[in-house]
């Protein structure tokens, strides 16, 4: 019955280790998509390449499926796993920031640690940029808080806050991406190429 | 020919992706669904039960009632005639018939206290024991004996003969001083006034939202 | 990289519906195995909480934000998603290397200057830092294992992420098309 860390069925001094295995999967994943192409990601925000939408999409569909899958088997206790705590404007507002510097910088985290590593110097700076804007959250923390502790929902996930069966979302939901990736399709059949 | 016939099925990749997907995705609404079960796993019940910590003796009752231990929450099972009759101090009822019911939850299903069942033998308390055990609530205890232990050893102790060993007879003093406390009058002491009335309004139980499970910290 | 005459993408990356079908079953097991989700920015945090501790141990005691994250005995580069971070650079340096992407140079449209590039890599790099603690997560974080969950705020972090990359993509697109 899973998880299996927090259930004991693998010692918690695992950790660790399956965390280094899971990055390296999760990097060479990445990587190989075309993440770490900073031309790649801005694509989707001009209609020139829609591989960020196709990727993120088919990943949460992937996983959500399997993991009600497992739910139902009996594999996997859904009850239990970490579930994003939900602040309504932190999520925004932090949100919106977010925004504005991925299509600023072309990166997000977990993209940029990928350019890193194959030696692009946008991603070094912009990981440096991360460092300063966590500091200066940080260092600001005060401002920030009414924000960053306001407005707490607790970790809710959508059935508690819609009421919504979740077997139904995920099915309205893999037909939305769906139809999400077939309007991809033609937008960028319109759209100018863009070689990089 | 055969190169024809795969490329001529590729072309349709995407589309058998998405029918795959929408089945898969599908199949979730339509699987049957069933009640999950609810509840601790058998083995997990069957090590509690064989747990001795599962039985609480009068001796040790009643030093927590003197003590006015406020982690205890004792609980008579019995119906409400005997329970007005006769019970122990601070004792809240819940009938075994109405151990389930919304309002008796919140005493029993919590992690703040230690429940102590008691019926007038330990038989009934037991089955309340593994009814609450069965659905995962914590720190239930059972009193040994129940009632009718209760009074054997506590309000109406068994003097000791002068050939038993010291032990008993310090156990005997112990109980007796306890009996005093409940309101019995030895003949050697009937200068000491009765103490009052020890039985009080059942405390209240503040009931806490049940802690989930130790949740993984936080993602990004 | 923009040299390439023949008008075609000079890397080759997988498909991405691939892709996305091994970033779920990756985040599958991630879930199976701990109970949560994946992470970037997090290892970032620490790195910056650990450096600030090493420089200013007062200071970051006293900081109520900081300190969230100090415990006595063990560093705050101690956690999951440090190791993660690391394991996500190998995986990307043996990806790149198979396919021989690795070499020192910052990437940008032809029709700007590096330096304009780079510029704008550090403010963005700083608004999603700053955006990333407001929120709880970054897009790995918080949208991706948060969808995978059906997180209320998982979903309304991913909405408000790429609706504002989306309202705000028309000034920048200088730099990118």
């Amino acid at each position: 019955m899973g998880p299996l860390i927090p259930n004991g069925v693998i010692p918690a001094e695992w950790d660790s280790i399956i965390a280094i295995l899971i990055g390296i999967a999760f990097g060479f994943v990445l990587e190989a998509s075309g993440f770490s192409s900073s031309r790649k990601l801005a694509g989707q925000f001009y209609g020139y390449d829609f591989a960020v939408l196709k990727v993120f999409f088919t990943a949460a569909l992937v996983s959500v499926i399997g993991v009600y899958y497992m739910d139902y088997l009996g594999y996997l206790d859904v009850t239990q796993l970490y579930v994003h705590p939900f602040y309504l404007w932190g999520a925004i507002i932090g949100g919106i920031i977010m925004g504005v510097g991925f299509v600023a910088a072309g990166f997000c985290p977990g993209t940029s640690l990928c350019a890193v590593a194959i030696g692009k110097i946008d991603a070094i700076v912009y990981v440096g940029g991360i460092m300063v804007g966590v500091f200066i959250f940080s260092e600001m923390y005060t401002i920030f808080e009414p924000i960053y502790n306001g407005y707490f929902y607790g970790n809710v996930t959508l059935e508690d806050s819609l009421g919504i069966n979740p077997y139904w979302f995920v099915f309205i939901f893999s037909i939305i991406a769906i139809v999400a990736f077939v309007v991809a399709d033609m937008v960028r059949k319109r759209v100018k190429k863009v070689f990089y | 020919m055969v190169k024809k016939k795969i490329a001529k099925v590729l072309a349709f990749r995407y589309t058998i992706l998405a029918v795959i997907l929408i089945l898969l995705a599908g199949g979730l609404v339509l699987l049957p669904k069933y009640q999950k079960h609810e509840g601790i796993k058998p083995e997990e019940l069957l090590s509690n039960t064989i747990s001795p910590e599962r039985y609480m003796t009068t001796d040790r009752l009643a030093h927590i009632i003197i003590n006015q231990d406020p982690s205890f929450i004792l609980i008579d099972v019995r119906d409400e005639k005997s329970f007005a009759s006769y019970t122990l101090p601070n004792a809240i009822n819940i009938p075994l018939k109405n151990l389930f019911k919304e309002e008796n939850t919140g005493y029993l299903n919590q992690n703040q206290y230690d429940v102590v069942l008691f019926s007038n033998d330990h038989f009934y308390a037991d089955q309340a024991w593994i009814l609450c055990n069965r659905l995962g609530y914590k720190n239930m205890r059972v009193l040994k004996g129940g009632i009718n232990e209760w009074y054997a050893t506590i309000i109406n102790p068994l003097k000791p003969a002068d050939n038993m060993p010291a032990s008993d007879a310090e156990l005997y003093a112990t109980r007796k001083a306890a009996s005093m406390f409940f309101g019995v009058v030895y003949p050697e002491q009937f200068k000491v006034e009765a103490p009052k009335a020890v039985k009080q309004a059942p405390k209240k139980v503040i009931t806490v939202e049940k802690k989930k499970k130790a949740p993984a910290e936080g993602g990004c | 990289m923009t040299k390439d005459k023949k008008q075609k993408n000079r890397h080759v990356y997988w498909n991405p519906y691939f892709g996305g079908f091994l970033l779920g079953i990756i985040i599958l097991f991630t879930f199976y195995m701990t109970g949560r989700g994946l992470g970037a920015s997090g290892a970032m945090k620490s790195s910056v909480v650990s450096i600030v501790e090493t420089v200013a141990p007062t200071h970051a005691e006293n900081n109520a934000y900081y300190s969230q994250f100090i415990t006595e005995d063990e560093s705050p580069m101690k956690t999951w998603l440090v190791f993660e971070a690391l394991g996500v650079l190998i995986g990307a340096f043996i990806s790149g290397g198979l396919n021989g992407r690795i070499g020192w140079r910052v990437q940008h449209s032809p029709n700007i200057t590096s330096k304009r590039r780079l510029i704008f890599a550090l403010g963005g790099g700083v608004l999603f830092g700053l955006g990333a603690q407001i929120a709880r997560g970054c897009t790995s974080g918080a949208a991706l294992s948060g969808m995978a969950v059906l997180s209320t705020g998982g979903f309304i972090t991913m909405f408000a992420i790429f609706g504002s990359a989306y309202a705000f993509a028309y000034f920048f697109r200088k730099n990118w098309i």
